[in-house]
């Protein structure tokens, strides 16, 4: 058989390498919080479970660098888990060289080629912590240590030494034929309701791929509803794991703790190249059985990964490029329907056609509505990479400060969060490397010894809103102003006479920098003017304000492109509006009869309050059909914008629900008053309000609560 | 092929109608011909600015050609279609009354406009071919939908 353990198609390194990013985020997480918050046992048995995890699946895929350096970081996460080491800097600083050593790794993987990057180094680095702890070497410990990480009374190995002979044999028989056997070990969500039944449904699916040898508990167990959390099963397939897992992936509340060539059978001796991996091989002798630990404490692993899968963007976009091609068919469906309910109205074909259609267009609109949801991620993808980068560079620059993110939930179209990574990444350099001041200089200025830094992102309307907020120095007006003029941007004339705000903003231009000296950090050339111009290019905008030693904000402002909102649709002369929920404050009807007029505007009283009426259809110069006569009633839409009133008169309310902002094109480029246009589930397109927008153009006194002068 | 390319410099273009007139673009620069659909209006443009609407599942801007180019407005009939140009990654509809065919017109036979062309701006004619003896007037798409933006944004 040769290497036909190492075998391994596109699809399993595919599978271990977006294991081994989830793995390696755990621990970066968790090295973090490490360091912020001390050792928390909940954290560390969650990093030592993700080492624990790369170890297997790197043992497995056979690349034995990484193997042995999670192995050599899983002793001192074990040792740092039983409380016989503290965790220092230089702990936490050769946790995070481990880490990027094995992204290396997982690099290497991914591309295939090697990276020359000797573990012997992070070995030592690893070694020295290890040895720390008094007397006992590490190295000698064996994995009966992890039976304390394992809830007690259950086995943690795969049970083969309990293979009836006649099963052995029959192992031996299928190697011959070239058949793998395959460990199997499916962990079932800890709510199922019927555990058995599952594990019932995945030896069916499993049977579909080999011949189950024998499974733990046993089928009849399975069926005498004798089951535990876990299932083990030892397969005999020519599947790949992948395919397995896949098949796998249709039997709901389970979770494929893990999958893989099963070793431990007597079959290495015809295996070359687990030969070749002796060393480690002797202390984790079959990644099946690594594995299991890991799975059994899984429970919080379960409910954070259980539930997901992972899809190619590209695929995405084709599903909706589909589901495109479908809504313009159901169009065309209803124009024959059209005709047809013409010609033959009340025939039963018709009608048929009709239900069906309705169908058929409730169901593309679903589809449609789902893959646009399914385009959008979390900032959260983006913003993790940041606590590693900040921390990294502060301890570099001796700064000490903390990092808050909040409204990493904000969602945003995957294409606009990977265009924004590198501005945000560079305004928070900044902050580390000019914001914040060093410790002692913020104590003489009687700060706080920490700076910190937010990064904040939030909704606002039609847009996404990224803060970066340092409490540092600031940028101060006069230092801008020496430094242009120095530079040349402006005469020492120009430079005095232009106010403070302005002043401010010259830090924009091409080639402006106030620090002169280059450090590495952030004085590369690379200015802000590419900052800005990056997220300009997004359609966005950057805004700035900054006040000597209080600090500096940079305001972020992005469109979101295919972000969803939720909105009201209303209804003027027949097409519908959008207008987003959020700045909808109630909706009325209101008599004809209780409009005032006040300085030659529109304005009814609700509550004591005057509201200025905005009728669309005069704002949009809508035109109205001869004979149009205004109803006695006018539906109201009261929207409040920054403490804005003003009271939207529309034809009539449609409903509410969730759309996906689209941006009118370039070529009609921004419209005042409106924000984008979305696609409605009958495929026609709707426009979207900007309710700021609409509301500026509204005289400012208008829209203020002016209650003063009612009563 | 072998022989085109000896040939060289021969130009495809999407021959369609706005009125009477016959008007051709470079057919790398249409993407596609769809039936007239329903277009939604955007109020606050220009009156060229037909409105967007729904090409499968993207949003795209539709101007009416003929408004665009000062012509005499004209209703819309069963042969009225949406002539869909793609520049620098923006797709365009274009409301034509009809799409005539795709034409093979050596560069060569692509004369400079002079004054044959009355009524469209010059600035948006490359020049005129005859195609089956007809005349035919070469749009500038980049021109033509270049300059709409500029003057809306």
């Amino acid at each position: 058989m040769g290497n036909g353990d190492f075998d391994l198609s596109e699809e399993d390194i595919k599978v271990f390498l977006d294991e081994a990013e989830e793995q390696l985020q755990v621990m970066e997480t968790g090295f973090l919080a490490l360091e912020k918050e001390g050792a928390d046992p909940e954290q560390l048995q969650a990093i030592f479970r993700a080492a624990h995890t790369l170890k297997g699946s790197s043992a497995t895929l056979g690349h034995q660098k990484m193997t042995v350096v999670t192995h050599a970081l899983e002793n001192v996460l074990d040792k740092l888990r039983k409380g016989k080491l503290a965790v220092t800097t230089t702990l936490v600083d050769t946790l995070f060289a481990c880490l990027d050593v094995l992204g290396t790794y997982r690099d290497e993987i991914a591309t295939g080629q090697d990276s020359g990057v000797d573990p012997a180094e992070i070995l030592a680095r690893l070694a020295a912590l290890d040895s720390g702890e008094t007397g006992e070497n590490a190295s000698a410990r064996d994995d009966a240590a992890d039976q304390g990480a394992r809830p007690a009374g259950q086995g943690a190995a795969f049970p083969w030494q309990s293979l009836e002979p006649a099963e052995k044999a029959r192992v031996q028989e299928a190697l011959a034929m070239g058949l793998q056997p395959v460990a199997c070990r499916i962990q079932f969500d800890q709510d199922s309701a019927m555990p058995s039944v599952r594990a019932y449904q995945a030896l069916l699916v499993l049977a579909d791929h080999g011949e189950v040898v024998r499974s733990w508990p046993s089928q009849q167990e399975v069926e005498a509803d004798q089951v535990t959390d876990h299932l083990d099963v030892l397969l005999l397939t020519s599947d790949s794991p992948a395919e397995i897992r896949t098949g796998l992936a249709q039997v709901p509340e389970i979770e494929v703790a893990w999958i893989g060539p099963a070793k431990g059978l007597g079959a290495e001796a015809s295996q070359g190249a687990d030969a070749e991996r002796e060393p480690e091989e002797r202390r984790a002798p079959e990644p099946a059985r690594e594995e299991a630990s890991s799975g059994n404490g899984g429970g919080g692993r379960n409910g954070r990964y259980g539930r997901t899968v992972r899809v190619d963007v590209d695929l995405l976009d084709n599903l909706m490029n589909l589901v495109g091609e479908l809504v313009i068919d159901r169009t065309r469906l209803y124009q024959v329907l059209t005709r047809l309910e013409a010609e033959r109205a009340g025939d039963e074909v018709t009608q048929v056609m009709s239900s069906a259609l309705a169908h058929i267009s409730r169901m593309t609109s679903a589809l449609q509505d789902e893959i646009q949801r399914a385009r959008m991620l979390p900032l959260e993808n983006l913003f993790r990479k940041f606590p590693r980068m900040v921390r990294d560079l502060a301890q570099k620059l001796g700064k000490d400060l903390q990092l808050i993110i909040r409204g990493e939930e904000t969602e945003l179209d995957r294409s606009v969060i990977e265009e924004i990574s590198d501005p945000l990444m560079h305004l928070l350099r900044n902050a580390v490397d000019h914001g914040i001041e060093p410790p002692e200089e913020r104590v003489r200025k009687g700060k706080a010894r920490t700076g910190t830094i937010l990064l904040e992102a939030s909704h606002e309307e039609n847009h996404i809103i990224i803060v970066i907020e340092d409490d540092g120095r600031g940028i101060d007006p006069e230092q801008v102003r020496a430094a242009a003029v120095r530079k040349g941007l402006l005469s020492e004339e120009a430079a005095r006479r232009m106010p403070d705000s302005e002043v401010i903003n010259l830090i924009w231009s091409p080639g402006f920098s106030t620090t002169d000296k280059v450090s590495d950090v952030s004085g590369r050339g690379v200015g802000l003017d590419v900052v800005q111009k990056n997220i300009e290019k997004l359609n966005g905008s950057v805004e700035i304000r900054t006040q000597v030693d209080k600090g500096t904000r940079f305001r972020v402002k992005l469109p979101l492109t295919l972000a969803i909102i939720r909105a009201l649709q209303v209804s003027l002369e027949g097409t519908i509006y959008c207008i987003p929920l959020n700045s909808v404050v109630e909706i009325d009807r209101i008599p004809v009869s209780d409009i005032q007029t006040v300085r030659q505007r529109e304005v009814f009283v609700k509550r004591g309050q005057v509201i200025p009426l905005l009728r669309l259809a005069e704002v949009f110069d809508v035109q109205r059909p001869e004979g149009y006569e205004e109803p006695e009633e006018l539906y109201v839409v009261i929207v409040s914008v920054m403490g804005r009133q003003a009271g939207i008169v529309v034809d009539d309310l449609i409903g509410e629900g969730d759309v996906v902002i689209k941006p009118l094109g370039k070529f009609i480029g921004d419209v005042p008053g409106i924000a984008g246009a979305t696609i409605m589930g009958d495929g026609d397109v709707a426009i979207i309000l900007d309710i700021p927008g609409l509301l500026e153009s509204l005289p400012a006194d208008q829209t203020h609560s002016e209650t003063a002068w009612v009563s | 092929m072998a022989v085109q390319e000896r040939q060289e410099a021969i130009t495809q273009l999407v021959v369609f109608q706005l009125g009477p007139e016959l008007y051709g673009a470079d057919i790398a620069v249409v993407r596609e011909v769809c039936p007239l659909q329903r277009v939604t209006r955007v109020p606050r443009t220009p009156a060229y600015v037909e409105g967007v609407t729904n090409l499968r599942g993207r949003v795209i801007p539709v101007v009416d050609l003929r408004r665009r180019l000062g012509l005499p407005a004209g209703p819309a009939t069963p042969s009225t279609r949406i002539a869909v140009a793609e520049l620098d990654g923006e797709q365009v509809g274009m409301i034509v009354d009809a799409v005539l065919e795709v034409a093979r017109v050596p560069e060569k036979a692509i004369e400079p406009s002079g004054s044959l062309v009355h009524g469209v701006d010059r600035q948006y004619v490359r020049g005129v071919a005859h195609v089956h003896d007809r005349l035919v007037i070469l749009l500038d798409l980049a021109q033509v939908l270049r300059n709409a933006q500029r003057k809306v944004v």
